[in-house]
């Protein structure tokens, strides 16, 4: 039998696609309303997919002190959207994004906590620590701590809300999964060793097969270092897409797609990633480096990376705004049939390069539509994908042991460690 | 002319965060005509978070509201604020929220917080216009940078402005805070209410339904609340004991929770003057 794939739906915002919402298939204006969530659930969960995820961030969209008038926003409470789809489906996980920065342990433990039980058991935490320096003022006076120190405080609270899982589960009756499935999607090494030692999946972005073939191996080498058993950590990289009957058609509508980032709108996606309001600049002369690293609120080694290569090559504002776009954040973006699509996943499957994908549609939602229509029937044809669910709960989707019955000793003794 | 009585009830059984118990009961409750369910008890401690049941009950609502008790000790009011904004919206502009805590200043504090980075968003901030490829008005997005006795929070919030503007904001007098902008208030007879624009008299299910409808009529009272402690055997109890006030009413049959209740939706235009002074 083939090896099966998993699929999680990666639904921040309207799409993966900074244009995306203006695509004749999108429909921006619905993210306000239940039916828009209650089509989309059910939609992925036709699509058998394990989990919903949704990304979130605590701040607002802005570059520099400005909020962008052309990019898709705000987005909403990821705890509500999904406490939301679950009153309307019964199998699709869903998976909430929360900080361990700016919760309490007892305030997450009491919402997951509930959550598990809404959802019947369906639930999971993506668990970040935050890392925008705006984020720290929407929380009072103290600046962001350093990256070593969210992550020890990750560690702390982790641990601590387990022992309060424990606790609600033996006073007030179990919730289904216990606690909710441990989602990570750190890069760095701080990242990755957290992942190593607490995530039961993790997200990332794979431009290639070899990145993901890589990524995969590394990970597995460091969870199994950390005393835990590999196969219990799912490593699902980012995929976006964009599908069409030929592969020219494919590369035309991604062009088409491209086509509706208008230069404003490049401009102001820039502004955001560099956190500097660029509007102010004359987009048609050479980027303006030393007024934006004067201005940026991020690490300025670190913009001065992303600056680098834009002025040596003396390409103007826009040209470097126009460039960025075409590449948001890194993923793999699928452009082809669904034939071709298919294919491709399986490939990587088989090659170890992932245990299955983050779908990222480039717009919402005709282009998931068009992916459960057209490539999920593939999937299943070709043995990759399940017919229907194992069970209830996202544990049970994802093949992943229960908690803690299922653990062996050196899995108890690193879940209360951690 | 005076609104219709209003019936509101409080659910604080641990078997809310229990869907195969809840959904009956909500739709029960919703059934039988209550305008408002309230999920919890301001004071009473809780087994659950109501914030997430609400948001799970959104799917649910048709005629009646649902306003989860929103303790201090659960997250900071940007995550309160980010919340009930998307359950208002989810749920139809549905919503009321019951702050509360064991500090009610600071509970104040916490929904002074919450309104700020509300109204931090215009009411017609959006376009949405494809053609043009403009999604938003900037300059009706301001920075609330909202500093109180308990919380500081910049802001602009990631989450739009509620569908109602501001969710219903109710205040329990066994867990008072003090807020000009207090749209309900639940007080027993003899009890000091708090300030709010509409007052329902908390009774018990042997309530003396005629006198309540003389001083409803009389404009001393909005309505009623009970609150349930077996919520499956008393609302069938509930609505049979004021089907006399509750039969037959007048009620709005479309709307959002403030216009079913005739309370008045808050509006904000934020304007490019404004933030450049």
């Amino acid at each position: 039998m083939a090896k099966q794939l998993h699929l999680w739906a990666f639904l921040q915002g309207i799409g993966h696609y900074p244009s995306g919402w203006r695509h004749a298939g999108a429909r921006p204006a619905d993210v306000w309303s239940m039916d828009y969530y209650r089509h989309v659930g059910q939609l992925v969960e036709r699509g058998r997919f394990d989990a919903i995820v949704f990304g979130d961030q605590l701040q607002s969209r802005k570059g520099g002190d400005r909020t962008p008038e052309r990019l898709a926003m705000p987005t909403l409470d990821p705890m509500a959207l999904l406490s939301a789809i679950a009153s309307v489906t019964s199998h699709v996980g869903l998976v909430n994004t929360l900080s361990t920065t700016y919760w309490t342990p007892e305030s997450l433990a009491e919402r997951f906590w509930t959550m598990d039980r809404m959802t019947g058991g369906r639930v999971g935490w993506n668990i970040v620590t935050s890392a925008h320096p705006d984020t720290a003022w929407n929380f009072g006076d103290e600046p962001m701590p350093e990256k070593s120190a969210r992550y020890r405080n990750a560690r702390e609270t982790v641990a601590a809300a387990q022992a309060i899982w424990r606790r609600l589960n033996a006073e007030r009756g179990t919730s289904p999964q216990q606690r909710p499935v441990f989602v990570q999607a750190g890069q760095s090494g701080d990242g990755r060793d957290f992942a190593a030692h607490t995530a039961e999946a993790i997200f990332c972005p794979a431009a290639t097969m070899e990145d993901g073939i890589a990524f995969r191996s590394d990970l597995r080498a460091r969870v199994a270092a950390a005393g835990r058993d590999p196969d219990g950590v799912k490593i699902m990289p980012g995929l976006s897409f964009i599908l069409a009957d030929t592969q020219e058609a494919a590369m035309a509508k991604d062009a088409a797609l491209i086509a509706l980032a208008d230069d404003d709108l490049c401009i102001e996606y820039l502004s955001e990633s560099l956190c500097c309001d660029l509007t102010v600049f004359d987009r048609n002369a050479p980027v303006p480096a030393e007024a934006i690293l004067e201005a940026t609120i991020l690490p300025r080694e670190d913009i001065a990376k992303v600056l680098e290569r834009p002025v040596s090559s003396g390409m103007s504002l826009l040209q470097f705004a126009t460039t960025y776009v075409r590449t948001p954040r890194g993923h793999n973006v699928f452009r082809g049939t669904p034939e071709q699509m298919a294919e491709m996943m399986i490939s990587w499957i088989n090659a170890g390069a992932s245990d299955g994908f983050t779908m990222q549609p480039a717009y919402m939602p005709g282009e998931l539509e068009i992916f459960v229509d057209q490539v999920v029937p593939i999937l299943q044809a070709r043995g990759a994908l399940r017919e229907e669910y194992p069970g209830t709960t996202l544990r049970e989707s994802m093949g992943l042991p229960r908690w803690p019955a299922d653990m062996g000793p050196a899995d108890m003794a690193q879940a209360e460690a951690v | 002319m005076t609104h219709p009585f209003i019936l509101s009830a409080s659910v604080t059984q641990a078997e809310l965060s229990d869907p195969a118990w809840a959904a009956p009961v909500l739709a029960q409750a919703q059934s039988l005509g209550l305008d408002m369910l309230l999920l919890g008890r301001a004071g009473a401690p809780l087994a659950f978070d109501a914030q997430v049941i609400a948001a799970w009950a959104a799917s649910q609502l048709t005629t009646m509201g649902v306003v989860p008790v929103v303790g201090t000790g659960l997250g900071h009011p940007f995550h309160t604020a980010r919340g009930l904004s998307a359950v208002d919206w989810l749920a139809g502009g549905m919503l009321g929220w019951n702050p509360a805590g064991p500090d009610a200043a600071q509970v104040a504090d916490m929904a002074r917080a919450a309104n700020a980075l509300w109204d931090g968003w215009s009411d017609d901030t959006l376009i949405i216009d494809k053609d043009s490829g403009r999604y938003l008005d900037t300059t009706k997005v301001i920075v609330p940078d909202y500093r109180g006795s308990h919380y500081r929070t910049r802001g602009p919030v990631n989450a739009m402005r509620p569908r109602q503007g501001n969710p219903v904001l109710v205040a329990d007098a066994d867990a008072p805070f003090d807020l000009a902008q207090t749209d309900i208030s639940i007080a027993a007879q003899g009890q000091s209410a708090p300030s709010a624009r509409l007052r329902l008299i908390r009774v018990g299910l042997d309530a003396d339904v005629a006198m309540l409808a003389a001083a409803h009529a009389a404009g001393e009272i909005a309505g009623a609340h009970v609150d349930l402690d077996d919520a499956v055997a008393q609302l069938p109890q509930l609505a049979a004991a004021f089907a006399p006030v509750i039969e037959g009413r007048a009620r709005a049959t479309t709307g959002t929770l403030r216009q079913r209740l005739g309370l008045p939706t808050p509006f904000v235009s934020h304007s490019a003057t404004e933030e450049a002074a």
